[in-house]
């Protein structure tokens, strides 16, 4: 799958001191030759978010049902216009961890802070986007009735709703089946018109539980593209996904395990800390190097 | 269940709120060669009315008698009149002559199955009284008539037991459906996630609480409309009150189930579960209540037990104003339980979805 944005960097051989102008994706690392030496080296290029702006800090967050520890203090920021990452298997504590971040759930211990305020945050709620795992939406309306509900309370007017509606309906592919009911699509189309609701009040910071479940692979390129180009505008998007290769999207991954943060850093340099080749020998080495 | 079904099912009246007046000088002993002992009616009437039935309070003054079952502390008031025994005495000496003495039962008539059962114990009192009377002064019973001169308070006697049972059934019908549907709906909400998604938005939980209640409140008022639109063309209900005032009180029906409605929701995990908690309220509703039979009907240690069901606030108030015409100022206590109710079950309702945390 094609990553979107190229960036061009100059930089100088190490040994002959010639300018080389190398060409490159966002957050990707390029194998360069310099044509003059012959000196074989790598180029990373910088992903495009702002890294001066926090949009979650999360600090020794933690929680516990009972005497089990869904999430066990976890720290990590994530700034703005990241497609941050969360990977892990089944009850790794994903889910928990965003549902404390929505304010669904309250944590045991440790505090963050969304868009610089600290939970529960209800100013900054009508800037958050939810799309929950369960296909959260009403099988006795239709996918209109459902667009303009979902848009309507978060303070959306006719105008905004009628355009936002017809890009969602464009973008999830789901226009022809804008007055059906919403119990007689498939499971896929429900996922879609999930995401669409999440999106169509334009937050600024997108919590997305895996958004490409059940969707097949050309629309899960154009879900990427779509994602890609929210956070080129300066949208943070946050996705937990089960499915390691869209992890490379990302341009900052967070392996979670057991409710603890095993890895976090760019799925490039993830890769080249464990050697190996995808983010999911990765995700298997650091776990089979936890247990042994 | 089963037990509370048992025990107020086809109970007889008991305990019905009566007032005597009793201005019947009587005959006193000596004064009368027919009856050397003397004799005091309305006084042996009175005594032979069954306590478990009627529960008499004497009072002086004919019209604060009836006064107090205009104001619905008594269903009716037995007035005897002056001269009642002396009377009664000519009409057997001279039964063309003069006409029978009349018992006035001053009656409410808004409820007809009292209105039976007071009248019942009264005749059967009289007769009781007559027969001991006949035996002792050797005159047959048919040749000793004693009239009565119904009056009602409210009803003009009219009163069918339709009459008497359609406000009950607006208030249990309003009652029913908002809490059965609230409860499904709200199951339906948390299963499907889209409480979730509620939680998420700006909306507060009190404005999601209130969102619920007010939509019902527009279903509910519109569902009592149709309702007493089709008794008064079809059964030809009469309703001498205030309409609009019986619609709030369907309204405040309509908000303390909803809440109601919510709370029980979070008890059960799916809809198949939601609706068993249906027969629960629905029971205990419609058997104690008074909504098809008096609360006097029912054994008098579950009586207590209707002072905590709201509906039965709700019927009374219906059936006051619909039945005896009565506003704000007469059914202000049932009203205010009523509001009390529906605050509760909201503000805990709202307390509950904060708590899911």
């Amino acid at each position: 799958m094609k990553v979107l944005w190229f960036l061009q960097k100059q930089v100088s051989c190490p040994s002959c001191k010639t300018i080389l102008l190398c060409t490159g994706a966002a957050g990707e690392t390029v194998k360069v030759t310099c044509p003059t030496c012959g000196l074989a080296g790598k180029v990373t290029f910088d992903q495009l978010f702002d890294a001066s702006t926090k949009i979650v800090e999360i600090h020794n967050l933690t929680k516990t049902f009972g005497a089990f520890t869904a999430v066990d203090a976890l720290n990590l920021t994530i700034f703005k216009g990241e497609i941050y990452g969360l990977l892990g298997p089944n009850g790794s504590g994903k889910t928990t961890i965003i549902k404390m971040l929505c304010d669904l759930l309250r944590p045991t211990a440790g505090s963050a802070k969304i868009f610089g305020h600290p939970l529960p945050c209800k100013s900054v709620k009508d800037q958050i986007g939810y799309m929950p795992q369960d296909t959260a939406i009403y099988l006795d309306n239709t996918v209109h009735e459902n667009l303009l509900f979902f848009g309507g309370i978060y303070g959306m007017t006719k105008e905004q709703l009628e355009r936002k509606e017809h890009e969602m309906l464009t973008f999830v592919n789901l226009t022809q089946w804008r007055d059906s009911l919403v119990s007689t699509l498939s499971g896929g189309m429900k996922h879609r018109l999930s995401l669409a609701c999440a999106l169509i009040h334009e937050p600024t910071l997108l919590f997305l539980d895996e958004p490409t479940v059940g969707v097949d692979p050309e629309l899960r390129a154009t879900f990427w593209e779509y994602f890609e180009s929210l956070a080129q505008k300066g949208i943070t998007v946050i996705i937990t996904t089960h499915y390691m290769d869209e992890a490379d999207h990302c341009t900052r991954v967070g392996l979670l395990r057991q409710g603890h943060l095993i890895a976090d850093g760019r799925p490039s340099e993830l890769k080249e800390k464990t050697g190996t080749r995808s983010l999911e020998e990765a995700f298997l080495f650091l776990t089979g190097r936890k247990q042994s | 269940m089963i037990l509370i079904f048992g025990y107020t099912f086809g109970g007889d009246v008991k305990g019905i709120a009566i007032e005597v007046v009793n201005h019947d000088t009587g005959i006193p002993s000596g004064s009368s060669l027919l009856l050397p002992d003397g004799l005091f009616l309305a006084r042996n009437i009175t005594q032979n009315l069954d306590q478990n039935v009627l529960s008499l309070h004497t009072s002086t003054d004919s019209e604060s008698a009836r006064q107090i079952v205009r104001e619905g502390k008594a269903w009716a008031a037995v007035l005897f009149p002056a001269n009642f025994t002396q009377n009664f005495l000519a009409s057997l000496m001279t039964p063309d002559t003069v006409s029978s003495p009349k018992i006035e039962i001053y009656l409410d008539g808004s409820n007809p199955t009292i209105v039976a059962a007071v009248l019942k114990e009264v005749t059967q009192s009289v007769q009781t009284t007559l027969q001991v009377l006949s035996a002792s002064l050797n005159i047959s019973e048919g040749n000793m008539p004693i009239a009565f001169e119904p009056a009602y308070a409210y009803g003009g006697g009219e009163t069918r037991f339709i009459d008497y049972f359609a406000p009950g059934v607006v208030s249990f019908a309003i009652m029913m459906v908002t809490t059965m549907i609230t409860i499904i709906l709200f199951v339906n909400e948390r299963r499907n996630g889209t409480l979730q998604r509620l939680l998420v938005s700006p909306a507060s939980e009190s404005e999601i609480v209130v969102g619920y209640a007010l939509a019902f409140a527009v279903i509910g008022v519109i569902q009592s409309i149709v309702v007493l639109v089709a008794a008064i063309l079809l059964f030809d209900i009469t309703i001498v009150g205030n309409i609009f005032l019986a619609l709030v009180v369907i309204l405040l029906l309509a908000f303390g189930h909803q809440g109601l409605g919510i709370l029980l929701s979070a008890g059960a995990k799916n809809e198949l579960q939601a609706i068993q908690f249906i027969p629960l309220i629905l029971f205990p509703s419609i058997l104690l209540a008074g909504l098809f039979w008096p609360i006097e009907s029912i054994p008098s240690y579950l009586q207590p037990l209707s002072y905590i069901i709201p509906l039965r606030y709700g019927i009374d108030a219906e059936r006051s104003i619909m039945l005896r015409g009565w506003g704000i100022g007469e059914i202000w206590i049932d009203i205010l339980v009523l509001i009390v109710f529906a605050v509760l079950t909201l503000s805990a309702s709202v307390l509950l979805l904060k708590r899911k945390k």
